[in-house]
């Protein structure tokens, strides 16, 4: 996203045929599949894995960390104090920052959060908000919030797809062909969500200014609310937030056994190297729901 | 307080409902006819039913300085100038029950010989009584349904939170006091800084506190499309009723 020169960019996987690592390749950023050469080169290393994969990852990477190291996790669910715990057998001081991102940073268009752990500075937060606003908004807060950041924008992408699906579905039944109706339904969100971060209105006054006296879309509205649709969006919020809650629990308990990883990754893990990688988030994997059966996020 | 009582002549059948009348010091009667006789600004308020036969009697003593302000619900302009003398300044009036505290809300349409003067006139003796305003008369019957009968909802709701309370360990009568003036407050609140309910709603709830907690109850059970319903439901029936 122009905040970092490809070539200051060092990416790590086990598995080279994937089709993100050519893409990273193509960009200009350094390769490897070794995770040690990657640390050694690198000030911010991102640990873009999923979350059971993270203790083997600190493992093999701790004796290399160094003071000026700063580690940034987004897996979800992986505390500060238990990343802390893992590397302050090696080091005393890491530098940690936790953070929460969502898909479209591949739009440039994220949501992410980030808290800063013990060791980390106010510069290193500062650091880290400047690399992750070049791919949308970027805040920093408690890290206890986290969660909840999860069930409204981690997941939010995907209420969103469901709800576009639906309105396409809507557009199609009474006429449009599928993908206008894709079309014209991305817009209207995209264009509604412009407006609402652009105004200093509530999102009633809003909605309010759009619906005319016995017009359409007060008509439209009344089928929603008696749907409760407010209610359902609340719900799945909750719903993500304590989810994400419970895995975070499973993980601090370390629940999640060896067991539940695949052998043949499990070697892969201790021979080589798990994907560590310090790009600029091209992509990033949130949950934690399926067993990690893919090598790379 | 805008006009004397003694320049008030109340007229009714029977002296049942009079004794209000006189106890304000209003002059009463039992002649219709004497109120046209004394009196430029007529208010009728009888039963619907009841009116045409009341307008047919007073109708050769209707004349061009009158100005008649029907209050039966249901019973149109059309109506009104069709049983008086053409030309007649008419206007149509909806209050609320509020009005017997002063908090009322009223709206007028007004018929094709009122003009901007009978308008101003009712407006600033009504404003005495609560909100007052000129609509359109396709407003009335939603007027009805939202704040005619929303009087009923608001009495239904602020029943169903004592009621809550005193679920909750506290005595009935102290919460419907507090009942009462949380929806006064919450009111005033709202036409006091002309803020959006949306906002003002917000303003109330903390993150993760009692608030937010107790919206989402009332988004599961949903209540806006029930009240919406509600508000249809009578409007609607304020259109067939008139029909008839």
């Amino acid at each position: 996203a122009g905040v970092l020169a490809a070539h200051k960019i060092t990416a790590s996987s086990p598995d080279t045929d994937l089709p993100t690592v050519s893409g990273l390749r193509k960009m200009g950023v350094n390769f490897t599949v070794s995770n040690k050469d990657t640390v050694k080169s690198s000030d911010v290393l991102f640990l873009a894995v999923k979350p059971p994969i993270i203790p083997f990852i600190l493992e093999e990477v701790g004796p290399d960390i160094e003071a000026r190291h700063i580690v940034v996790s987004c897996a979800a669910g992986v505390t500060i104090s238990s990343i802390e715990k893992k590397l302050s057998t090696f080091c005393p001081t890491p530098k940690v920052i936790r953070c929460m991102t969502n898909t479209p940073v591949v739009v440039r268009e994220g949501a992410t959060v980030y808290a800063t752990g013990t060791h980390a500075d106010v510069e290193d937060g500062k650091l880290l908000e400047q690399l992750m606003a070049s791919v949308g908004f970027c805040t920093e807060v408690e890290e206890d919030l986290i969660d909840a950041v999860t069930g409204l924008s981690g997941s939010g992408p995907a209420y969103a797809f469901t709800a576009l699906d639906a309105l396409a579905d809507g557009g199609v039944k009474m006429g449009l062909p599928r993908r206008l109706a894709v079309r014209l339904g991305a817009q209207a969100l995209l264009g509604a969500a412009k407006m609402l971060l652009e105004s200093e209105q509530h999102p009633g006054q809003l909605k309010d200014n759009v619906c005319s006296p016995g017009g359409a879309t007060i008509h439209a509205l009344h089928f929603l609310e008696s749907g409760g649709f407010r209610s359902l969006l609340i719900n799945a919020v909750e719903a993500s937030c304590i989810r994400t809650r419970e895995l975070q629990h499973l993980a601090d308990q370390e629940k999640i056994s060896p067991a539940a990883i695949k052998k043949t990754l499990l070697d892969k893990v201790k021979l080589e190297s798990p994907s560590l990688s310090v790009a600029s988030a091209s992509k990033v994997s949130l949950f934690t729901n399926k067993s990690p059966s893919s090598k790379k996020n | 307080g805008k006009v004397p009582a003694s320049s008030i002549l109340a007229s009714a059948p029977s002296d049942k409902n009079l004794d209000a009348w006189r106890e304000s010091g209003c002059r009463t009667t039992h002649c219709n006819l004497e109120v046209l006789q004394e009196s430029t600004l007529v208010f009728l308020a009888t039963k619907p039913h009841i009116l045409p036969a009341v307008l047919q009697e007073i109708r050769p003593a209707v004349g061009p300085h009158h100005v008649v302000v029907s209050l039966a619900a249901g019973v149109t302009l059309q109506t009104l100038q069709r049983l008086l003398p053409a030309g007649t300044k008419v206007l149509r009036l909806m209050p609320n029950l509020p009005c017997v505290v002063q908090a009322g809300a009223m709206v007028f349409a007004r018929g094709s010989g009122a003009g901007d003067g009978e308008a101003a006139l009712l407006k600033s003796l009504l404003s005495s009584c609560g909100l007052c305003e000129e609509v359109p008369e396709s407003y009335i019957n939603i007027h009805t349904g939202l704040s005619g009968s929303g009087v009923a909802y608001v009495y239904l709701f602020a029943e169903a939170l004592a009621e809550g309370a005193v679920k909750m360990g506290m005595p009935g009568g102290l919460a419907s006091r507090i009942a009462a003036q949380t929806l006064l407050g919450a009111a005033k609140m709202m036409l006091e800084t002309g803020e959006h309910p949306a906002k003002l709603r917000g303003d109330v709830c903390t993150p993760g506190g009692t608030t937010i907690h107790a919206l989402h109850q009332l988004e599961k059970g949903a209540l806006r499309a029930t009240v919406m319903n509600a508000v249809e439901a009578a409007t609607n029936r304020a259109c067939d009723m008139a029909e008839d």
